[in-house]
């Protein structure tokens, strides 16, 4: 059984041990936003909702929301813009890119993997292109709060590869509460399905097991017809 | 004013619609009601209706009155024409501007406003029946939202009016008992710190009516915070019930 | 918020100065700026005053014209309190409608006139139902040295007490003094690193975190409070305050309030 919290609820007398979710006063941690706790190796309070803010690192699904030269601003589902800039696909890009052709290249509403490779103090963020990733192309996008995104990667990542192997998709989750999804129509539709039910059941216990049996009985009655 | 005197407002220690002095209205709490919403709440304190939603944290427009060390807090107050006796004009009024101004500052100590530089929080509050105590009503229910948006607070707040009326100090007047009342005072608490956020006063008390009344709030807010706090709990608790049965069937 | 004019090391700085136990111009904790008050400033308006605390300048004039009662009261006169605060008195101030600022300071100007009864309203009355003075009173900054509500509601009082009502210039007769009953005056402070500041400047309003305008009548009793800024106060605090602000508003009615009538 998950332990919900509010904003100023006690948590733990372990000011040492305070993470994610919590602010320390006068040696005692206190939830500082309404969630569950999650008490392991530090004691977090993991939000029912929110707002995805970038930190250095995290590999995010952006979409190009204007281009101003030398930058694409990239909207990243956050409540600050984020810019990558033109150098990034000079690598892959067959003429000069420059002032007027940027948008050859990314153009509005584009879908791009990139990775956050600077915040500053002012929530100016920078991106690099996460070559490996390929999102351009057709598939689905699936938008949920950040918050669940722990969820469907699992224990371990046990979740989204249980979602991979049996939904036969090409699925990735950004960090950000974007999810990209490549597959065979039938198969992008039951994907759809079970990330939906796990971000409405995100929060209670038995999830993985109870996704696993929906997908098989799903499976079952897509085979008999 | 003077009509008032006609009405006896306390008989046998009981107040005209029943209910002792330092007893609160109902109130029902209802969390997450609207889609679009990052956050929000519908509250009913006796005969008031209220509906607060919460956007953000957002990009803070226009970009000039961003604040480069925290989000900027706004906090818009508006009645519905149709919440009043006489049609209220659409927009907002003085009144509605200094609420949201009070409002929005009882709000100022709990919001972790330094984790989103440059960005604002957005909290709308539309009164949809009024009978006294709106703009209360209107911190309560934007306090549950802004926890169901799931913005970073140090604590939730929680308000209450106390008045004059019929020479005695009580609790949550309602309109009547706004009407011809001799004082308003709504504060705004952290409870479990028991500090206060907001504190206003019209009409004429005495320094010591002011003590008790002040008390008498107080004490009221522990309440509220308990029926806030079980309205968000009992929110997660029931869903995940709703989702087993759902199963089952 | 908006334009910051003074930056953190200035606000560290006065913060500093007053944990230290020392203020602005040696000024005691509880001790106002000067105060002068100069009546009958504008020969136009029926009532005027113009009140100086420390380099804060506000200008108050009462106006009444002729109208309509609002039809829920028909019996009685009309208040209508407002404030500029004029680009002039502050690099902060905009020109433009106005802001949630200038609202605040007229409401709570409005609030303690109202509160204590100060204006028989009853007497504002001409016809009843059909013709009612409209008594304006009008509060225009000229220089804002910080603390503007005080000097508002000071002002506000003063030129009540020396207004007219205008019967000759409407053809009207009838007695031209205008019944003021009482002298509400608001008393503001702000706590600064655990001390409360009465009549805090402006650079003492910019580094406090909250403050609190306790309006008292010559009685000693309340008719008006409003905390405003970002933080929050103890029950302690506030009663404290509460306690100062009568005190305060006292000294100050006997010193300038004092009329014969």
């Amino acid at each position: 059984m998950y332990k919900v919290v509010i904003p100023g609820d006690f948590v733990s007398d372990d000011v040492n041990r305070a993470g994610e979710g919590t602010y320390v006063e006068d040696g005692k941690v206190y939830a500082v936003t309404y969630g569950v706790v999650d008490d392991k190796n530090e004691i977090r309070v993991v939000a029912f909702s929110g707002k995805y803010i970038p930190v250095m690192g995290d590999v995010v699904i952006g979409k190009i929301i204007e281009i101003s030269f030398p930058y694409w601003i990239v909207d990243i589902a956050s409540p600050y813009e984020a810019r990558l800039h033109m150098s990034e696909v000079a690598m892959r890009a067959e003429k000069r890119v420059e002032f007027g052709n940027m948008s050859a290249y990314l153009d509005f509403d584009d879908l791009v993997a990139v990775k956050v490779i600077n915040v500053d103090a002012m929530m100016r963020i920078d991106l690099a292109l996460q070559e490996d990733l390929d999102i351009g192309s057709e598939g689905r996008l699936i938008e949920i709060s950040y918050t669940k995104v722990p969820r469907i990667i699992g224990r371990k990542g046990s979740m989204i590869r249980m979602l991979k192997e049996k939904c036969k998709c090409f699925i990735f989750v950004a960090k950000n509460g974007r999810i990209w999804i490549k597959g065979k129509s039938e198969d992008m539709k039951l994907a759809f399905e079970v990330i939906l039910m796990i971000t409405t059941e995100a929060h209670t216990s038995g999830l993985t097991d109870r996704v696993a049996e929906f997908l098989d009985s799903s499976r079952q009655k897509v085979k008999k017809r | 004013m003077k009509k008032g005197e006609e009405i006896e407002f306390i008989k046998d220690g009981k107040r005209l619609d029943g209910r002792t002095f330092d007893e609160l209205r109902n109130i029902k709490i209802e969390v997450g009601v609207l889609e679009r919403a990052d956050g929000s709440c519908y509250l009913e304190l006796g005969d008031n209706k209220v509906i607060a939603a919460v956007y953000g944290p957002r990009e803070m427009h226009p970009r000039h009155a961003q604040d480069a060390k925290m989000a900027v807090i706004k906090f818009r107050y508006n009645m519905a024409p149709f919440s009043v006796d006489d049609r209220k004009r659409p927009g907002p009024d003085r009144r509605s501007v200094e609420i949201s101004k009070v409002s929005r500052e009882a709000f100022e100590p709990v919001i972790m406003r330094e984790y989103y530089p440059k960005a604002a929080i957005e909290v709308y509050v539309e009164i949809l029946q009024s009978d006294a105590g709106t703009r209360t009503a209107g911190i309560n229910a934007a306090s549950v939202a802004l926890a169901d948006a799931g913005i970073p607070m140090k604590d939730l707040v929680s308000s209450i009016a106390v008045g004059k009326v019929g020479g005695e100090v009580v609790l949550d007047l309602n309109a009547v008992e706004d009407n011809y009342g001799e004082a308003d005072m709504p504060i705004a608490m952290i409870a479990r710190k028991n500090t206060i956020t907001a504190l206003q006063m019209d009409g004429r008390l005495t320094k010591d009516e002011f003590g008790r009344g002040l008390k008498l709030a107080m004490n009221a807010c522990h309440q509220i915070y308990e029926l806030q706090r079980t309205a968000l709990i009992e929110r997660y608790n029931k869903r995940e019930s709703v989702k087993f049965e759902e199963r089952e069937a | 918020m908006g334009l910051e004019i003074m930056d953190d090391v200035r606000k560290d700085s006065v913060r500093n100065r007053i944990s230290e136990g020392y203020r602005e111009g040696d000024r005691d904790f509880r001790e106002y700026r000067e105060i002068s008050i100069e009546k009958d400033v504008a020969m136009k308006a029926e009532g005027s005053a113009r009140v100086k605390i420390g380099n804060t300048d506000v200008l108050v004039g009462v106006k009444l014209d002729l109208g309509e009662p609002f039809s829920d009261s028909p019996a009685v006169g009309v208040i209508i309190t407002n404030a500029e605060l004029v680009p002039l008195a502050s690099p902060e101030f905009e020109s433009g409608p106005p802001n949630e600022k200038s609202i605040q300071l007229a409401r709570v100007v409005d609030r303690g006139i109202r509160g204590s009864e100060t204006v028989d309203l009853e007497k504002l009355c001409i016809v009843e139902g059909e013709k009612v003075w409209i008594m304006f009173i009008d509060i225009h900054v000229l220089d804002n040295g910080g603390n503007l509500v005080d000097a508002a509601a000071l002002g506000a009082i003063a030129a009540l007490q020396n207004a007219r009502v205008p019967n000759e210039r409407y053809d009207l007769t009838g007695d031209d003094t205008l019944s003021v009953r009482d002298t509400p005056l608001a008393v503001t402070m702000v706590e600064i690193e655990g001390n409360i500041l009465v009549d805090p400047d402006c650079n003492e309003e910019n580094a406090a975190t909250s403050k609190l305008t306790v309006i008292s009548n010559a009685d000693g009793s309340l008719s008006g409070l409003q905390k405003s800024g970002s933080d929050s106060m103890t029950e302690e605090t506030i009663l404290e305050m509460v306690e100062i602000g009568i005190e305060k508003a006292g000294e100050i009615r006997e010193k300038f309030l004092k009329t014969p009538s």
